[in-house]
């Protein structure tokens, strides 16, 4: 099962001059490295459940998530 | 959970402008917001899937650490008035290190509680999500009222006030929002934010620049002198203009402080003081 945790900052890979090309928020964009440690995905997406939803699929163990405020 | 980031991502734009924050949160809030992007945090006790995740912190560490850095400590991320012993505690030892405490908060609180609080409190930044109450019950379970009166009742007290509202599309009724705060005070600076679709309002679309851009037109229209867009808007949306000469006298990048041009509070091209905690 997935759990989250809560981090301080995450890169952001969507701007906000995109925002006007993608009304409805279907913008995913995804980064993938490999890492001393195994394979990291980062991920920017408008609507969070969805970038969670790909993540999911993928297995990950943990997902590190921003908090709004 | 304890973070450290700038004063900016409460968001606070006229209270100490690029201070080191110490962010503190615990699970729960007293609303059940339907867009609430923190449900994880903020919805424990509610929902299966917001697990009680928080650990004891030692006060006296975290004024120490926010001391350290030459900050503040925040409560923020889900609701502080649920604890405000905590607010207390670190008021107390904070005020002998010379560290500020500031909210993010619902707003909905009682007058007692306000008043218990308020005198700890150098700065709250408040959610107001609407002014008509069956929307605001709607979409975070409680009435406005209190949130509207918590804001004038803050200010009473001389803490520092800040607004944002979610400017939710074909929802929000921004307008409205804007002259019932301008009723209050036009030195409340409102912070529109941009909605994400979350939670349970996944079918929503996200708001649009152009929207962001009517509604902050809307709230200079009301009177108020200082309207925020964080980062839809670019970095004129995030600047301070002098409210009376239009001099840009605090520039901000996204989330952190740029240059604060104000000398004592003042304007340095007309001299005018600009309202807030500088």
């Amino acid at each position: 099962m997935t759990s989250f945790r809560f981090v301080e900052s995450l890169p952001d890979l969507i701007q906000p001059d995109e925002y006007d090309a993608h009304p409805d928020g279907r913008l995913v964009r995804i980064h993938i490295s490999v890492t001393d440690d195994g394979v990291e995905i980062l991920g920017d997406a408008f609507r969070p459940e969805v970038l969670e939803e790909i993540l999911g699929r993928l297995d990950a163990g943990e997902i590190e998530q921003m908090l709004c405020g | 959970m304890a973070h450290v980031d700038p004063v900016e991502r409460k968001p606070f734009f006229h209270y100490r402008p690029g201070t080191p924050t110490v962010t503190l949160a615990a699970p729960g809030c007293s609303f059940r917001c339907h867009y609430c992007v923190n449900h994880r945090m903020s919805q424990y006790g509610r929902d299966q899937e917001s697990p009680w995740t928080a650990h004891p912190v030692d006060t006296g560490d975290i004024v120490a650490q926010a001391s350290a850095l030459g900050g503040c400590v925040a409560l923020s991320y889900t609701e502080p008035s649920l604890a405000p012993e905590m607010t207390l505690d670190l008021a107390r030892q904070g005020k002998e290190a010379g560290v500020d405490v500031v909210w993010k908060s619902n707003g909905f609180l009682t007058r007692a509680a306000i008043d218990l609080c308020a005198p700890a409190l150098a700065a709250v930044n408040i959610d107001l999500k609407s002014v008509n109450e069956v929307s605001h019950r709607r979409f975070t379970g409680g009435s406005a009222r209190p949130v509207i009166d918590a804001i004038r009742a803050f200010r009473e007290h001389g803490t520092w006030v800040e607004v944002s509202t979610p400017l939710i599309p074909n929802v929000t009724d921004a307008e409205r929002i804007a002259q019932v705060l301008a009723e209050i005070s036009t030195d409340i600076p409102w912070h529109l934010v941009r909605f994400t679709p979350a939670y349970r309002m996944r079918g929503q679309d996200p708001t649009s620049p152009s929207a962001l851009a009517a509604a902050a037109d809307l709230g200079r229209a009301a009177g108020l002198k200082y309207v925020y867009v964080e980062r839809a808007l670019g970095e004129a949306g995030r600047t301070t203009r002098c409210p009376s000469c239009d001099f840009p006298v605090v520039r901000r990048k996204v989330w952190s402080l740029d240059e604060n041009r104000l000398v004592a509070g003042r304007c340095p091209d007309c001299g005018i003081l600009v309202e807030g905690r500088w």
